[in-house]
């Protein structure tokens, strides 16, 4: 951005600071009047340096740094991490800890999207709405606690398995949650579509087109509230995903309020592949057997290679890519995190907006900037 | 579209520019290209092979061989295929020409590897530091004989 201003134009600084995106993030934005002629993203404020600390820890070690890239999708980072190592050692995951991880893998996505759509609700003013959604997620929340017996930063995945089992009872805990969960989805659904002053403030706003979000590289549900169908659990099925029924949520405006839509709909379907797993969990090890790496050994030896794998964040594609030079630490790793390429579509998408769209078109990228700035 | 397809498509096309080929699997290919070549190719693949999303672009540095990789990973929104294409450049000096013309989002990844490598892309729109500090642009901190974080950079806040 040019950071000369003319006489009637002024630039505003959104973020660290402001209520819109707390976090490490700034958002540069030039105003001549209310319209915003040109804006520009700052990042690096907490550079967190994990590629860096992933290279001076063990594989064991790694796990529970990965974790702390984005602490709304954990788990997620996880399984990109650990299959990393699966593949590159040649792993095989027993079929019962697949289906408890896809189980955690949902179960982190629902509490992802409740957050980030209660959130972006008190960007555009329903600050109610965030009070509702935090209950509901708590709930889910109290759900993955009692599997992994932690909140936010579980370090449950292991090679080749997952460290617990499902604890008695889990099921009908799940039924319980998901009976007020599924009520309270229609409820927003409801609220969103019939609320003349929020839909004023989403349709139309902040429009992408197909062809222009798969050309800046777009991923996630901000891809598929243009109409694109690219989810990498269909796409590429990891774990158990291709045993299970599910469809790939599409919009087709690509503006604000196909993104929130997009996220209900995900929501309904995550509840849908959870109850499918449940019913289908067979029993058996939860760990391989027979395996050089089944000692969950702290210093384990990593065969020398390079691996590129990728799963469905809630965010969109999160993918790692890893260098092994055969000794207990990797060599490099590369994290290709899905909110990277979405934030950097915000300058060419809020050029010419009015100011008050900012926050409602940053906001419903549900952008997690911790994890941009790793 | 299918890796075998793929590679024969590419060696046909450019067969003294990819002088490196690997089938990993059925969706996973390897393929190594002179550093001054990248550009044609990546149009190549995106115009021709519908590699339409570069996944990400980053840097391998390999002080033994005195050498530094750009690697880009290209996946495709219409078939399952990921391409790995690698770049080795000279450690000493590292310059590679900008993919930005043909994937847009490789801006802030080449400004990325340009601040955490040293590596120096030419025609690059706006090629100036994303993630690091002011004290410590020219450390090249991801790369491997880096001193270290508390001992070098320490000095500079203090």
């Amino acid at each position: 951005m040019d950071e000369t201003v003319g006489p009637s134009e002024m630039i505003v600084h959104l973020g660290p600071q402001h209520p819109m995106m707390p976090g490490p993030f700034r958002l540069n934005a030039k105003l001549r009047g209310e319209t915003v002629v040109d804006s520009e993203v700052e990042m690096g404020w907490i550079h967190k340096g994990i590629e860096k600390i992933l290279e001076n820890k063990t594989y064991l070690q790694g796990i529970t740094i990965v974790d702390r890239i984005c602490y709304l999708a954990a788990m997620t980072n996880e399984e990109a991490y650990v299959g990393c190592v699966e593949k590159l050692a040649g792993i095989e995951v027993p079929e019962r800890a697949q289906y408890i991880r896809v189980i955690m893998e949902e179960l982190s996505r629902l509490q992802s999207h409740l957050l980030g759509m209660g959130e972006y609700a008190s960007f555009v003013g329903f600050v109610s709405m965030f009070m509702y959604t935090i209950r509901d997620r708590e709930d889910v929340m109290s759900l993955i606690d009692s599997v992994t017996g932690a909140r936010v930063t579980h370090s449950f995945l292991r090679y080749g398995g997952v460290k617990d089992d499902l604890p008695d009872g889990f099921k009908d805990d799940v039924k319980y949650v998901f009976g007020n969960l599924s009520k309270a989805i229609d409820n927003y659904e409801e609220l969103y579509r019939t609320d003349a002053i929020y839909k004023a403030r989403t349709k139309g706003i902040g429009v992408l087109t197909a062809d222009v979000a798969k050309d800046l590289g777009v991923s996630g549900p901000p891809l598929r509230a243009t109409g694109v169908a690219f989810d990498i659990r269909k796409d590429e099925p990891y774990l158990v995903y291709k045993d299970l029924d599910f469809k790939v949520c599409t919009e087709t405006d690509g503006d604000v309020f196909a993104r929130i839509q997009v996220r209900l709909d995900e929501m309904r379907e995550s509840m849908h592949i959870i109850e499918q797993c449940l019913d289908q969990i067979p029993s058996g090890p939860i760990f391989p057997e027979n395996t050089p790496y089944g000692k969950r050994s702290p210093i384990m030896r990593v065969p020398a290679g390079e691996v590129f794998h990728r799963v469905e964040d809630p965010r969109g594609e999160m993918g790692f890519y890893m260098v092994s030079d055969g000794s207990d630490k990797p060599y490099r790793v590369k994290i290709r995190g899905p909110v990277y390429p979405t934030l950097q579509t915000l300058p060419p998408l809020l050029k010419g907006v009015p100011v008050a769209d900012i926050v409602a078109i940053a906001g419903s990228m549900d952008t997690c900037t911790s994890e941009v700035d790793r | 579209m299918d890796a075998n397809s793929i590679i024969s498509s590419l060696t046909g096309k450019f067969p003294e520019d990819i002088y490196d080929s690997d089938i990993e699997s059925g969706i996973r290919v390897v393929v190594k290209v002179k550093p001054e070549n990248v550009v044609e190719v990546c149009r190549y693949l995106k115009e021709d092979l519908s590699f339409g999303h570069l996944c990400c672009e980053f840097g391998v540095d390999y002080p033994d061989r005195n050498e530094i990789e750009v690697i880009y990973v290209i996946g495709s929104y219409e078939h399952p295929v990921v391409l790995t294409m690698k770049a080795l450049l000279s450690r000493d000096n590292p310059e590679v020409e900008s993919v930005v013309p043909v994937y847009w989002n490789a801006n802030w990844y080449e400004r990325e590897t340009y601040e955490l490598f040293g590596v120096n892309y030419l025609n690059h729109p706006d090629l100036k530091p994303l993630v690091l500090p002011k004290e410590m642009l020219g450390e090249w901190p991801l790369r491997k004989d880096y001193a270290g974080f508390p001992n070098k950079s320490a000095r500079n806040l203090v």
